[in-house]
C-alpha cells in the first residue's frame, strides 16, 4: 500500500536522480574546453512500480539509469588517420620552409658567387698579369667555395634541427604509449566493477589521437576493450597493457643523424625502423630529412664536385706566371659525397695568386689569358647531369621548391580535412554551454518540483498527525 | 549541424588565423616588392630566377671585358694612327729631299727629323694601357720595342669572349704591322735606312726608301683596319651584352618582383577580410545563454 512515507522515500530517490543530472551538466560545463572530452548524458528512467494497488500500478519516482557519452564511432575512426596525415605533411612542409640556403635571391648566395667568380675570370683574361685582378679572381673563387659551404651547412643544420625535434617527438610518443597501455589496464578494471569509465575513455582517446599524430600509428580496438596502436608495417607501439619503446641512435651511414629503433612490447629488440614505417610528425620529419633535404644536399654536392673538377681539369692545363703548370684551383675531394661542404681554393694557389694558371704555355706568360678563356668555358660546359652549372643550380632550386610547394599545399589540404572531421566530432561530442545551461536549469526545476512534493507530503502527514 | 562553444572558438581561431596569415603575406609582398623569396613560393620561377641572375652577371662581365678590350683597341688605333702620320711625314721628306736641288746639309737636317720620327714610332709602339704594353703580344710586361727598333714581344694575339663561347681577337700583331714578319715591310728598318741615306746624302738611297715607306703606310693602314673592324665587332658585342644583361634583369624582375598595384590591391583585400573575420568572430562570442539567465 502506497502510504505517505513511501511518497517521501520515492521523492528522495528522485531528488538524487535530478541531482545527478545537475552534476552531469556541471561536469560537462567544467570540461567544455577539455581536449578529447565527450559530453555526457545522465539518462533517467521511471522506477518500476513494486505492487498493484486497487487495480492500478503506482510508480516509484525517477532514478538514474546510466551516464552515457555522445560519440559517433564512424567519425572517430577517421580522426587518427587524418591527424597522422596532417601532422606528416605539416612537419615535412615546415622543415622545408625553414631552409633558406636555396632561396633564389639571397640564401647562401650561390648564384651571385658563381656569377662573380666567372666575372672575375673574364676581367682577368683581359689582363692576366695584373696582380690585383689575380687577387680578385682568387677572392671570388673563395667566395664561391664558401657559398657552397654555407649552403651545405645550412641544409645540414636543418637536418640536425630535425634530429633535435625528433628527440622530443620520440620521448612524447614513448610517454603516450605507456599512458595508453596503463589506461587500457585501468579501463578493464573499471569495467569489471560495472559501468562505463567515460573519463578514462576520454583520456585514452586523447592519447591515441596524439600518438597517431606523432607516429601515424592506427588504433585497433579488441573485444576486451583494449586499444592497441599499430605502425604502418603492423609493429605494435601498444599491445593491450604493454607499450613498446622507441629510441634514437646516431647512424654513421647517414652522416651521424639519428635513426629510430624500437624495443617491442614483449621486451625484445631493439630493431631498426625504416622511415616508411612512420607517419605523423615523426614520419614527416624523417621524410624531410632523409628524402627531400638529402636529395637537395646530394644535388648540391654533385654540382660542387662536377663544377670543381671541370674547373680543375682546365686549370691544370694553364700555366702560372712562373711557368709552372698542372695545379688544381679547387679542392673537391675524391668523391661527390660532402663535396659542397669541403670545397675550397687550393691552399698553394690561394697563398700565391701568381700560381693561377692563365697562360696556354710557359713561353706566353704573363700576357696570355687563353687558359682563362678555356676556364670561362666551364661555366656553360655540360656536367655529369647533362646540365651546365646554371642549369644544374636552377634545377636544384626548382626541384626543392616544387617539393616545398607541393608539401605546403598538402599540409593545407590535410589540415582542412582534419579541421572538417574534428568539427564533425565536435558537433557530436562537444559541449554546448547553452545546452548544458538548459539541462542544468531543467534538473534544478525538477529538483524544486520534487522538493515541493516532499513539502506537500510533509503537510499531509502533519494533517494526519493533528487529527484528534 | 549542432554547434558547440568550442567549435565556435576553434573556428574563430582558425578563420582569424588564416585571415591574419593572408594579411601578413600580403604585407610582406607589398613591403618587400618580392613575390618569390623561398623556392616554394613559385618553384618554376625560383629556378628561372637563379638562371637569369647568372645570365645577368655573365652578360655584365662580358660587357665589362669587351669594353675594356675596346678601350685598349682605341689606344692601339691611336698609336697606329700616330705611326701612320709619322710614316707620311717621312715619305714627304723623302719625296722632297730626293730632289737633287737640296743640299747635303739640308738632307742631314732631314735625317735628324727622320730619327725623331723613328723615336716617335718606337714610343707609340711601346704604348701602355694600365700595366700592359698593348703591342707586346703575350709578353706585355716590358716595352716590346727597343730603342733600336728591335721587336722584343711575341706573336701572341689576345682574345676576348664576346658572347658565351665566342671569342674575338683584340690585339694587333706589332711584329707583322711594324717589323714586317711574314713578308711585309720592316717599317723601322725603312726609317733607319732613310735616315742613313739622308745622312749620307744618298739620293738613290732616299728614292729607294720610298717604296718601303709606301708599303709601310699600307701596312699600318691595314693594321688600323684590323683594329677598326675588331672595334666594330666589340661595339656590337657590347651592345648585345648590354641587351642580354638588361633582358635578364627584366626577366628577373618579372619573375621575382611583385606587381605594385596587384600587391596593394591584395593587401587591401586581405586587411578587409581580416577585419571582417575579427568582427564576425567577436559577434559570435557575444550571444550566449549565460548572459540571459
Amino acid at each position: 500500500m502506497a502510504d505517505l512515507f513511501s511518497i517521501l522515500s520515492q521523492a528522495s530517490g528522485s531528488l538524487s536522480a535530478h541531482r545527478n543530472s545537475a552534476a552531469t551538466a556541471s561536469h560537462n560545463l567544467s570540461n567544455a574546453n577539455t581536449p578529447g572530452f565527450a559530453r555526457q548524458r545522465a539518462e533517467l528512467q521511471a522506477m518500476l512500480p513494486a505492487e498493484m494497488i486497487n487495480g492500478g500500478f503506482i510508480g516509484r519516482g525517477a532514478g538514474l539509469l546510466t551516464v552515457s557519452q555522445a560519440r559517433d564511432r564512424f567519425i572517430e575512426a577517421q580522426i587518427p588517420g587524418s591527424m597522422g596525415q596532417a601532422a606528416f605533411s605539416s612537419a615535412h612542409s615546415a622543415a622545408l620552409q625553414g631552409v633558406s640556403a636555396l632561396d633564389p635571391d639571397g640564401g647562401a648566395g650561390l648564384t651571385k658567387a658563381i656569377g662573380d667568380f666567372y666575372g672575375s675570370l673574364r676581367a682577368l683574361s683581359q689582363n692576366p698579369s695584373d696582380p690585383g685582378l689575380r687577387q680578385v679572381a682568387l677572392s671570388t673563387a673563395r667566395s664561391m667555395s664558401q657559398a657552397f659551404n654555407r649552403a651545405s651547412q645550412s641544409i645540414e643544420a636543418a637536418k640536425s634541427g630535425i634530429d633535435a625535434k625528433l628527440t622530443g617527438t620520440v620521448a612524447e610518443a614513448n610517454t603516450l604509449a605507456a599512458n595508453i597501455a596503463d589506461l587500457n589496464n585501468q579501463i578493464q578494471v573499471a569495467r569489471a566493477s560495472g559501468g562505463e569509465p567515460n573519463d578514462l575513455l576520454d583520456a585514452r582517446l586523447a592519447a591515441t589521437d596524439r600518438l597517431a599524430a606523432l607516429t601515424g600509428a592506427k588504433p585497433v580496438p579488441d573485444a576486451k576493450g583494449n586499444v592497441s596502436m599499430l605502425l604502418a608495417n603492423g609493429t605494435a607501439l601498444v599491445n593491450e597493457n604493454r607499450a613498446a619503446k622507441l629510441s634514437l641512435l646516431p647512424n654513421a651511414a647517414n652522416g651521424g643523424h639519428l635513426a629510430v629503433q624500437l624495443t617491442r612490447t614483449d621486451g625484445t629488440g631493439p630493431m631498426a625502423m625504416q622511415q616508411s614505417e612512420f607517419g605523423g610528425e615523426a614520419g614527416g620529419l624523417l621524410a624531410a630529412r632523409d628524402t627531400t633535404l638529402d636529395k637537395a644536399a646530394k644535388s648540391l654536392d654533385t654540382l660542387a664536385f662536377d663544377l670543381g673538377n671541370a674547373i680543375n681539369l682546365v686549370h691544370r692545363t694553364g700555366f702560372a706566371l712562373d711557368g709552372t703548370t698542372g695545379r688544381d684551383l679547387l679542392v673537391t675531394g675524391a668523391t661527390s659525397a660532402g663535396a659542397a661542404g669541403r670545397l675550397a681554393v687550393d691552399p698553394t694557389v690561394d697563398a700565391n695568386p701568381s700560381l693561377l694558371g692563365a697562360a696556354s704555355s710557359a713561353g706566353t706568360v704573363p700576357g696570355d689569358g687563353t687558359a682563362l678563356l678555356a676556364l670561362i668555358g666551364t661555366e656553360t660546359q655540360a656536367l655529369s647531369t647533362g646540365l651546365d652549372a646554371s642549369g644544374a643550380l636552377s634545377n636544384l632550386i626548382s626541384d626543392f621548391g616544387a617539393s616545398a610547394s607541393r608539401l605546403a599545399a598538402a599540409a593545407q589540404h590535410d589540415g582542412a580535412l582534419l579541421d572538417n572531421v574534428t568539427a564533425m566530432r565536435e558537433s557530436v561530442s562537444g559541449v554546448s554551454i547553452d545546452e548544458e545551461m538548459i539541462n542544468l536549469t531543467k534538473a534544478q526545476r525538477s529538483f524544486e518540483a520534487v522538493m515541493k512534493v516532499m513539502k506537500t507530503t510533509d503537510e499531509m502527514l502533519q494533517t494526519l498527525l493533528s487529527l484528534k | 549541424m549542432r554547434v558547440t562553444d568550442r567549435s565556435i572558438f576553434e573556428a574563430a581561431n582558425r578563420n582569424v588565423g588564416a585571415a591574419r596569415e593572408r594579411a601578413e603575406l600580403a604585407t610582406q609582398e607589398a613591403s618587400s616588392g618580392l613575390r618569390v623569396i623561398h623556392p616554394g613560393d613559385d618553384a618554376a620561377a625560383a629556378g628561372q630566377i637563379a638562371g637569369r641572375r647568372l645570365d645577368e652577371t655573365r652578360y655584365g662581365a662580358i660587357k665589362g671585358a669587351v669594353d675594356a678590350a675596346n678601350d685598349e683597341l682605341a689606344s692601339t688605333d691611336g698609336a697606329l694612327d700616330a705611326v701612320g702620320a709619322a710614316l707620311s711625314r717621312a715619305r714627304e721628306l723623302a719625296v722632297q729631299l730626293a730632289n737633287p736641288t737640296y743640299s747635303a746639309a739640308q738632307r742631314a737636317s732631314a735625317a735628324e727629323e727622320i730619327d725623331g720620327l723613328f723615336k716617335t714610332v718606337v714610343a707609340q709602339m711601346n704604348t701602355r694601357v694600365g700595366q700592359r704594353y698593348v703591342f707586346g703580344g703575350f709578353k706585355d710586361g716590358a716595352p716590346p720595342f727597343s730603342a733600336a727598333g728591335v721587336y722584343l714581344g711575341d706573336p701572341g694575339v689576345r682574345q676576348v669572349e664576346i658572347a658565351p663561347g665566342v671569342r674575338q681577337a683584340v690585339s694587333v700583331r706589332a711584329d707583322v704591322a711594324i717589323s714586317g714578319v711574314g713578308g711585309g715591310t720592316d717599317v723601322l728598318g725603312t726609317l733607319s735606312a732613310l735616315s742613313a741615306a739622308m745622312t749620307a746624302n744618298n739620293i738613290a738611297g732616299i728614292q729607294n726608301s720610298l717604296n718601303g715607306l709606301d708599303a709601310g703606310i699600307i701596312q699600318i693602314s691595314s693594321a688600323r683596319s684590323q683594329a677598326g673592324s675588331s672595334m666594330v665587332v666589340l661595339d656590337a658585342a657590347s651592345a648585345a651584352s648590354r641587351a642580354g644583361r638588361d633582358a635578364a634583369t627584366t626577366s628577373v624582375a618579372g619573375l621575382a618582383e611583385a606587381d605594385t598595384i596587384e600587391s596593394a590591391s591584395k593587401l587591401a583585400l586581405a586587411q578587409r577580410a581580416l577585419d571582417a573575420s575579427l568582427t564576425a568572430s567577436a559577434r559570435s562570442f557575444q550571444l550566449s545563454l549565460l548572459d540571459k539567465l
